[in-house]
């Protein structure tokens, strides 16, 4: 149980309800960076590297910068749309 | 804090606001990927053409729109 215990305060093993809440939000943060970071480089690879070559040329690097950006980008879209309640 | 207060209200509460909020992340990230593959069909720019991000915007209302359809049709269907 040592990876719960009390970052705050080593000394004690007493858990409070606040670093129970920031443990787990940081877990969830995590396993959501993992999940985009995986989905973004099969939607760029997809995108940029259409022939592999021998090595990432400049003009795929450049591409997959570009297509995260989007990607961020349109996620950002999407949920404005889903949420800002503009129709 | 010991275990019993993992079933606080104030932890009750917790939970279903983080549920909630994981709900929509989960909500958000699909719709990006299927809108993704149907709007953006070109090598990415430096931005988006207009008609792109119209496309996306309009994906995500209309993928909630169909999904409300569809679940009326199930619901008339009992």
């Amino acid at each position: 149980m040592d990876s719960f215990s009390n970052p705050s305060s080593a000394s004690s093993h007493q858990l409070s309800a606040q670093d129970l809440k920031n443990q787990l939000k940081n877990q969830l943060a995590l396993e959501y960076a993992q999940q985009f970071l995986e989905t973004v480089s099969g939607k760029c690879f997809e995108k940029c590297i259409t022939k592999p070559g021998s090595s990432l040329s400049g003009s795929e690097s450049s591409c997959i910068s570009r297509c995260v950006d989007r990607y961020i980008e349109a996620t950002g879209i999407i949920s404005k749309a889903l949420f800002s309640g503009q129709r | 804090m010991d275990l019993s207060d993992l079933n606080s209200s104030e932890m009750q509460k917790f939970y279903s606001e983080e549920q909630q909020r994981a709900m929509v992340n989960e909500i958000v990230t699909k719709l990006t990927s299927q809108c993704w593959d149907k709007c953006i069909t070109g090598t990415p720019g430096n931005k988006f053409s207009s008609s792109e991000a119209n496309c996306l915007s309009n994906c995500a209302q209309r993928y909630m729109e169909m999904s409300m359809l569809i679940m009326k049709r199930f619901q008339g269907m009992q």
